[in-house]
């Protein structure tokens, strides 16, 4: 048999496959998965789209008033100076170690392009929080956060954990993996056109996710401030991150292809993956190359943010020790996954139907 | 006389009560749960982290074994809500692990097995099916949360003095409601799981799935979002949340107990709803 | 040229501490060849294991010179027909057949064409298009058996291919099995049915618990089982008279009038002793109207071979 008869087995393999991982009622919730911080990136352009266009027709403050504002001011200076603010709300707390009642004011103001929450304790001021209503810079760092721990870390991995683990494992318990031991296909064949097929729904799947979310982010910041940014990093970023969710599905991937075909019950796998790329920070940098979340974070542009007051420990974990470049990355992951698929060739090759132990 | 009158006589006997019928299920659920290797794991590695609370709790009670040490170590070595909020911290996630494990099981095979009917054919109602397989998990998931967590309780009383039982009875209560609480939570997404999951070992994955996909989504809402009501969305932090209100400590930003215990109210009837609507006797042919 | 075989040399096949098949030795010539034993004893096994689905744990097979070991070689002259009931998701008929047709290199013009053809063969074209899924248990006995026609095998392996067809279907089917059979290829086959088994097959593999009793073609099998005398129906006038000549020859074990009279069963520990016997007779000018063997069949050998473990 031919190269090109196994080129085109594997191809039809795939399609065979690919219309299964699409529009089955499994995929459902791969789809969630994926489009769910799209969502929320979305629901928040609309909420920025409405405050914008609302806060501007209830009143708006000169810019120079909200620079001028500071701690120790009192709600009546403040209100002078600013006029009526879009948000006025008081409010009496009382704490456990407090004997006082302590009366809070929150109050909203709004300059057209930032927003200001001020903060009242007893009527003085407190704390002053200046923001701009949507900043692409402070997007952006949120994407990046919600793109590696969310993104990368839960919604591909188990997404791929889903589609992959499904092309054999979900066979064998569906009892029709023999019909395509029966088809006149090496099983190496088999291999490569379900792995296939399953690198090609997912990664479609998450890259349409990681585009909407980027289109979203776009959407929701100021057109000049994108326009900027469109001209300059977009286009690089845009692609690292896409190359970095291919690239996921792909290490995934064939992680989940191998686990389906190496164990019966997936949950051992699943809690060692999940507590092996979650401890990778700490390890020798000989052994964090055999994480796929290693690779994965240098791939991506920027780094994610890690929230103020999380503990040092872990902190170690949400960042890799050492990044590598991206060629590097792309080639240790790709080498990673020929590993991992030939361990899983071998395995394949000696496959036998035993359903009824599952 | 009609010949079903001749042929077939009802049984008349004595019956077993209610829940003696609805303790069938759990009791041969448990066989076979403990005896898989799994299952003894999973219990084994949850036993270690109560052991050395219980060595804390010793080392605490015994001032002449850290006499000497700084003040730091004075307020470190407290039996206080702050340590079983830790405890209850670490148990609860071998609860979700071992809930994975156990859970997918007990519906799963019967829906794929269309075994319902047969159930349904017995003196057994769809909520007696739900109550004898919560029954399954509740006592398994006991064994790592609530039980331990009162044996501290009682072996800290022991060593303390009934001073001390006077003055943080309210840490029991905490202990075992704050624990109830979460193991009907646990329970309720494992069975949901396993009701519409045919494949065991996928529902058992997918129970992971919900509690790290909610935590993910939570924390993607509050930094879109810029808000902090998200973490009633993540259940273990809501659940801290309502423990640490049980516990008599501070709430921590965000949502407070009475708001996380309705998202966490609803959750569980959500799952609930989901659950007896899968839960049908008749058989699916797909 | 020898005929192409199947061969199976010293294979034996555990599943952990149970046993599959042990030791079994079968060289299976073209024909219709049908696999008996009760439930469990190993005919499936025999046929995964030709199929290359599991693996032997000891020993060699070859399907006409093929190791299992290679399906990319196997699979395009074997066809097989599974018990497993289970059917891909959401597959109509049609496509249940042209998948696997695609798989073996046809372009899909060619696949669908040739798919249509073994649905027909089948008479299932009228549900082509429905899911498989929402088959009736007959209709998806059929789906299988188009699947495995469909690429025009020189082996068809056939698991309970019988099982839940109509009459009309049945009679069908055994007549392509037939045809099939008559071209030099493979037909093997299991059944519970002993008497059709008997009707179109070839040859027998009689097995149980693993191991097998007995091969060969039937009446072959059947001379060889010395312990158990042979049956013979002698139909004739004067059933009397045939009795009291036969009674006094040793090789005969039993003689017994038919009810009506009109003949009689005899029991005979060599047939060659028998048949100088009935020469005799009919020297004596007592007319023989006919010789019927009433034990060579699958139903007394599997009875004589295996007991009542059906």
């Amino acid at each position: 048999m031919n190269i090109s008869t196994e080129l085109r087995q594997i191809g039809v393999i795939a399609r065979l496959e690919l219309r299964r991982a699409f529009l089955s009622k499994r995929s459902f919730w791969v789809y969630l998965l994926a489009l769910f911080p799209a969502v929320i990136f979305f629901g928040h352009a609309i909420e920025v789209k409405v405050r914008q266009d609302r806060w501007s027709r209830e009143g708006t403050v000169q810019p120079a008033v909200l620079d001028r504002l500071n701690r120790g001011m009192t709600y009546n200076e403040v209100i002078k100076a600013a006029g009526t603010p879009i948000r006025d709300f008081e409010w009496e707390r009382r704490r456990r170690d407090e004997d006082d009642t302590v009366r809070m004011r929150h109050v909203l103001l709004f300059d057209g392009r930032r927003r200001s929450d001020l903060t009242f304790r007893n009527d003085l001021l407190e704390s002053v929080h200046t923001r701009p209503l949507a900043s692409l810079d402070e997007d952006r760092q949120v994407f990046a956060g919600v793109f590696q721990f969310f993104f990368l870390r839960v919604a591909v991995f188990f997404g791929c954990l889903g589609i992959f683990l499904n092309l054999f494992r979900g066979e064998m318990l569906d009892k029709t993996l023999h019909f395509w031991l029966l088809a006149p296909a090496r099983r190496e064949v088999l291999l490569l056109g379900k792995y296939l097929s399953g690198l090609v729904a997912s990664s479609l799947i998450f890259v349409l996710g990681t585009v909407l979310c980027f289109a979203a982010l776009l959407w929701a910041n100021d057109p000049v401030e994108v326009q900027q940014y469109m001209n300059t990093a977009a286009g690089h970023e845009l692609f690292r991150y896409l190359l970095a969710t291919v690239l996921g599905c792909v290490g995934y991937g064939s992680v989940f292809l191998a686990a389906g075909l190496l164990v019966r019950n997936p949950i051992v796998p699943i809690v060692i993956v999940l507590f092996w790329e979650s401890i990778i920070g700490f390890l020798p940098q000989m052994l964090q190359k055999l994480s796929v979340l290693y690779y994965l974070q240098s791939v991506c542009p920027v780094s994610a943010p890690v929230e103020e007051g999380t503990p040092a420990l872990v902190r170690l974990l949400l960042s890799p020790a050492a990044p590598s470049s991206v060629w590097v990355a792309v080639l240790g992951l790709l080498g990673l996954t020929a590993l991992v698929l030939y361990a899983a060739s071998r395995v394949v090759r000696k496959i036998e139907i035993d359903y009824a132990t599952d | 006389m009609a010949v079903y009158k001749r042929g077939y006589q009802r049984y008349q006997g004595p019956r077993t009560s209610h829940l003696s019928r609805i303790m069938v299920m759990p009791r041969f659920s448990w066989q076979r749960l403990m005896g898989m290797k799994i299952t003894i794991v999973v219990l084994a590695v949850s036993m270690v982290w109560p052991l050395m609370c219980a060595a804390f709790i010793y080392v605490a009670n015994h001032a002449e074994l850290w006499q000497g040490m700084g003040g730091d170590m004075v307020r470190f070595l407290n039996i206080n809500g702050r340590f079983f909020e830790v405890f209850m911290n670490t148990q609860a996630v071998f609860a979700m692990i071992l809930a994975a494990v156990a859970g997918p099981g007990l519906i799963a095979p019967d829906l794929a097995n269309n075994a319902l009917p047969l159930y349904f054919s017995r003196p057994l109602t769809r909520g007696d099916y739900i109550i004898s397989r919560l029954l399954v998990l509740l006592g398994m998931l006991s064994l790592v949360t609530m039980i331990p967590a009162l044996l501290l309780f009682v072996m800290q009383v022991g060593l303390a003095g009934w001073g001390w039982l006077a003055d943080h009875w309210i840490y029991a209560w905490g202990v075992f409601g704050g624990f109830a609480l979460w193991i009907a939570i646990v329970s309720l997404v494992a069975m949901a799981c396993s009701a519409y999951v045919k494949w065991r070992v996928i529902a058992g994955a997918l129970v992971l799935a919900f509690f790290t996909i909610l935590a993910g989504a939570a924390s993607i809402m509050n930094a879109v979002f810029r808000v902090d009501w998200g973490r009633a969305v993540n259940p273990a932090l809501a659940m801290n949340q309502i423990w640490r209100s049980m516990l008599d400590m501070e709430p921590l930003e965000g949502p407070g107990a009475w708001a996380c215990s309705m998202v966490l109210v609803l959750m569980g009837l959500t799952l609930l709803a989901a659950l007896t609507r899968k839960l049908r006797p008749v058989e699916v042919v797909k | 040229m020898t005929a192409p075989e199947i061969i199976f040399d010293d294979v034996s096949k555990f599943y952990g501490d149970v046993l599959g098949v042990n030791r079994v030795t079968l060289h299976i010539p073209p024909g219709i060849t049908s696999l008996v034993g009760p439930n469990g004893s190993g005919k499936t096994t025999l046929m995964n294991l030709m199929v290359g689905i599991i693996r032997a744990d000891r020993g060699a097979l070859t399907v006409r010179g093929i190791s299992p070991d290679h399906p990319e070689q196997l699979m395009r002259i074997v066809g097989y027909a599974t018990q497993y009931d289970a059917a891909p998701r959401g597959m109509t008929g049609l496509e249940f057949v042209s998948m696997a047709l695609m798989l073996h290199g046809f372009t899909q013009a060619e696949a669908t064409r040739r798919a249509w053809a073994a649905l027909d063969r089948v008479s299932l074209t009228d549900a082509a298009k429905r899911k498989v899924g929402a088959y009736s248990k007959g209709m998806r006995q059929r789906a299988r058996l188009a699947q495995a026609l469909a690429h025009d095998p020189d082996v068809l392996v056939l698991d309970e291919p019988l099982n839940g067809l109509d009459p009309l279907v049945r009679a069908e089917t055994i007549a392509a099995f037939r045809e099939y059979a008559d071209q030099g290829r493979h037909v093997i086959l299991s059944s519970h049915v002993l008497q059709e088994v008997d009707v179109f097959s070839d040859q027998v593999i009689l097995i149980a618990n693993g191991a097998i009793m007995a091969e060969g073609q039937i009446r072959s099998v059947r001379e060889e089982m010395h312990e158990h005398p042979s049956q013979f129906i002698l139909h004739c006038r004067d059933a009397a008279r045939v009795a009291s000549m036969l009674i006094g020859d040793a090789h005969v074990s039993e003689v017994k009038i038919l009810d009506d009279g009109a003949g009689l069963l005899v029991m005979t520990r060599r047939r060659d002793d028998l048949a100088a016997a009935l020469s005799r007779i009919a020297i004596a000018g007592i007319e023989i109207d006919g010789v019927i063997p009433a034990d060579e069949n699958v139903d007394a050998l599997y009875e004589y071979l295996i007991g009542g473990g059906r």
